[in-house]
């Protein structure tokens, strides 16, 4: 459902997530971390809605692949980590 | 000859109205050709900010903010929620265009250079004030200044503050620090944490005094001239559009 992780010498993440029939059907995360350009944490969690709950590693790093954003304070390992925290705390 | 950059100075008020003008001179900076901008304001009345991407209810006490008069806005920068006291801080705001020579592209290295500005202007003062990455300036290891960056327009746009003064039992008031109640012992580590002029240099230093310090280092810091001046009618108009955007509950409720 819900949880939190402070990066070692970077940010608070935290993750909301609901998960139906093995998929995401909600995902938020916020903190207070850097995203360059800041609507991309919309895009990002647009592309992990609907996923495998099980496909969250893959779909984290490809949006990062796919779409130029600068991160600050938080890395893509540190948002999959936070999504599965998320999903074993339910 | 130094580059002259316009001065927008000590600007007072309301949160909306602030965001609104730090966004207006950013959008019109490379649209309409105006000039680089160093702004310093305060918030009347005190403010909570929350950082672009956090979520406002985990963050801020809506119904202290209620009964205080303390307004809350979203900002357009990521980063923590600040409480933007009137009696006890000094905003200040930056933009220049992404491409300009003195600003480095990478965005860490710009928070370095423009928090160096602040840095000069807290040492002149008596600080020994020191760069913590990412975005915060601290004092024997207190944070005494928080920053936040965004990059659209064409432009970079830093904003952030400079303690004067801080009440730290006011801060825990307004944001959610912790669910148990507000005790001694919270306040004294915080206390630890954070730190301002007033308390570091043991006198009362007046927002003027803060203020001309502040214009020095950034004239020292970025090697320019700053003039005085104010917004021009376009960024006014601007200003007021974007204002009904941040006072709107969707924009503040967003995440």
């Amino acid at each position: 459902m819900r949880a939190e992780f402070k990066v070692p010498g970077g940010k608070l993440l935290a993750a909301e997530t609901e998960v139906e029939d093995g998929r995401l059907v909600r995902v938020k995360i916020t903190g207070d971390f850097f995203m360059h350009p800041e609507e991309a944490i919309e895009g990002l969690e647009n592309a992990l809605t609907g996923i495998p709950a099980n496909a969250i590693e893959d779909a984290v790093q490809g949006f990062f692949r796919d779409n130029p954003v600068d991160l600050l304070g938080a890395s893509p390992g540190d948002f999959i980590r936070v999504l599965e925290m998320s999903l074993s705390s339910s | 000859m130094r580059e002259t950059w316009r001065l927008i100075d000590m600007r007072v008020e309301d949160a909306y109205t602030q965001m609104g003008i730090d966004e207006a001179i950013a959008y019109a900076r490379v649209k309409k050709g105006t000039h680089n901008t160093i702004r310093l304001y305060r918030w009347n009345p005190s403010a909570v900010s929350v950082g672009y991407f956090q979520s406002l209810r985990d963050e801020v006490d809506l119904e202290a903010c209620r009964r205080l008069g303390v307004d809350v806005i979203r900002r357009i920068t990521g980063g923590g929620a600040v409480f933007h006291d009137y009696e006890g801080e000094i905003t200040y705001s930056l933009v220049a265009p992404d491409d300009d020579p003195k600003i480095p592209r990478d965005i860490l290295s710009s928070y370095k250079l423009i928090c160096g500005c602040l840095i000069n202007g807290l040492r002149s003062l008596g600080l020994d004030a020191q760069f913590k990455p990412i975005n915060d300036i601290t004092t024997g290891g207190r944070k005494i200044s928080g920053n936040a960056q965004t990059r659209r327009y064409g432009v970079v746009l830093q904003h952030g503050t400079v303690l004067v003064d801080c009440d730290v039992r006011k801060v825990f008031t307004v944001l959610k620090v912790s669910d148990t109640k507000i005790s001694d012992k919270m306040i004294r580590a915080a206390e630890e944490r954070v730190t301002s002029i007033r308390r570091e240099l043991g006198r009362h230093v007046s927002f003027d005094e803060a203020r001309r310090a502040l214009i020095s280092g950034f004239e020292e810091g970025l090697e320019i001239s700053l003039e005085p001046g104010e917004l021009t009618a376009y960024e006014e108009g601007l200003m007021e559009k974007f204002r009904e955007r941040y006072r709107s509950r969707e924009w503040i409720f967003r995440r």
